[in-house]
């Protein structure tokens, strides 16, 4: 199959990521002479990119975890949950399809993207290309699942100001939200900063 | 051998790099990978129209979304209701400044930024007032393509009406429509945007 499909590279051609237009390799970086737009062949540094943002999500996914993630107060007595309590409430009111939605989000996802990306990352740095398509196929599916992560963020958001009501009860954010949106969004650049062309490049040459 | 090669009459995948000639393509029809399946290009149906009229129909939608209670509490008597704009004013209030932040880009700026870019582009085409500045500008749309997040958002909105559901009494207001009907709308005027059509025709008109 990969001996008749040539790629873009072989042929001495880059393709713009911004605007998709193939130009004649000429310099590394080089304008686009579509879009103007500076751009390399191949993202520069992909792999150590990748590696330093993930790692920094692990670090954060720590205390996102063991801080609580919001406080609840009523009539003046504040009760802590962190994401697991938060799941564990859901399942003891027996609303299951909630509690696993939030625990894929909150909790799988962020873990299979920091899996994932250091596997793919392993993957392109042994350079042993055993299924290029499958793991191009993940790790389409890691970058679509990356904003979801944000929903507990938003749902705390969006409890604490709904939940005013003084005295009675109210909810307040807790230490662990500002490390969860760290986690997510460092996630997210780690996988925007890793090139899925570099999973293919040597196979063919 | 490449160097004299007419490069516009080729495609790349984005995933793979694996290099094609470009085909001629009707509207409804794709190009897809045969390497790793992804969708290369895609002419769409009446991309201008559908994208110029949706984006219209987020516009109108934005102010309400943002602005009208999204869902209320009661609880012994006392009634509380929130907007999307009141979520960041009392994070804000009480001091979760990143999240303020991060609510405020992800569920207002970034979204309004690529709503009102969808339809400062499909105007420029719909109503033939093409410039060169709109190559910069549709370059810069594409910066902001991962971080819209009212998808999400709206998920956190059933999410934490469920967490409430059990000890008050909820209340649903117009906002929520109005957040829904905009998400829908948005979401509609960015995946009708035919990327690759635009792209050809502004180099057509302004690259030599």
């Amino acid at each position: 199959m990969s001996l008749l499909i040539k790629t873009a590279k072989q042929e001495n051609l880059a393709l713009c990521p911004k605007c998709q237009r193939v130009n004649v390799l000429q310099s590394q970086p080089q304008h686009c002479v579509r879009c103007k737009g500076l751009f390399y062949q191949r993202k520069p540094n992909s792999l150590q990119y990748a590696l330093a943002w993930n790692i920094v999500a692990l670090l954060a996914f720590i205390p996102a975890n063991l801080y609580p993630i919001m406080i609840i107060y009523s009539l003046g007595i504040g009760e802590p949950s962190t994401i697991l309590s938060g799941i564990g409430q859901f399942v003891d009111y027996g609303l299951y399809p909630i509690a696993a939605i939030i625990f894929t989000a909150s909790i799988i996802v962020p873990l299979l993207k920091i899996i994932g990306l250091f596997l793919l990352v392993y993957r392109v740095h042994t350079g042993v290309r055993l299924r290029p398509d499958k793991h191009s196929r993940f790790y389409h599916m890691l970058e679509f699942l990356g904003p979801w992560s944000m929903l507990d963020v938003f749902v705390v958001a969006l409890l604490v100001a709904v939940v005013e009501l003084g005295f009675v009860t109210s909810v307040a954010a807790g230490p662990a939200i500002n490390y969860f949106a760290l986690t997510v969004i460092f996630t997210m650049l780690a996988a925007n900063s890793f090139d899925p062309r570099l999973l293919w490049d040597k196979t063919s040459d | 051998m490449t160097n004299n090669v007419n490069t516009k009459q080729l495609i790349a995948c984005q995933q793979c790099d694996a290099l094609y000639s470009r085909p001629e393509l009707k509207q409804g029809q794709k190009v897809k990978c045969a390497q790793c399946d992804s969708t290369i290009i895609e002419r769409k149906v009446d991309s201008t129209d559908r994208s110029f009229f949706w984006s219209l129909a987020g516009i109108i939608f934005l102010v309400p979304a943002i602005l009208l209670p999204i869902m209320g509490v009661t609880l012994v008597g006392q009634y509380h209701h929130a907007s999307l704009l009141d979520c960041i004013l009392v994070l804000i209030d009480r001091g979760f400044f990143m999240i303020a932040s991060l609510v405020f880009l992800f569920a207002i700026a970034v979204p309004t930024v690529r709503l009102f870019g969808a339809f400062y582009i499909t105007y420029s085409f719909k109503f033939n007032k093409l410039k060169p500045s709109l190559l910069s500008f549709f370059r810069a749309y594409h910066y902001l393509e991962h971080w819209t997040m009212l998808n999400v958002f709206m998920l956190g909105i059933i999410v934490s009406m469920y967490k409430l559901l059990d000890d008050t009494e909820l209340s649903v207001n117009m906002g929520l429509f109005a957040f829904a009907f905009w998400l829908v709308s948005s979401t509609m005027a960015s995946s009708a945007l035919d990327q690759d059509y635009i792209w050809q025709t502004l180099e057509n008109e302004f690259v030599d």
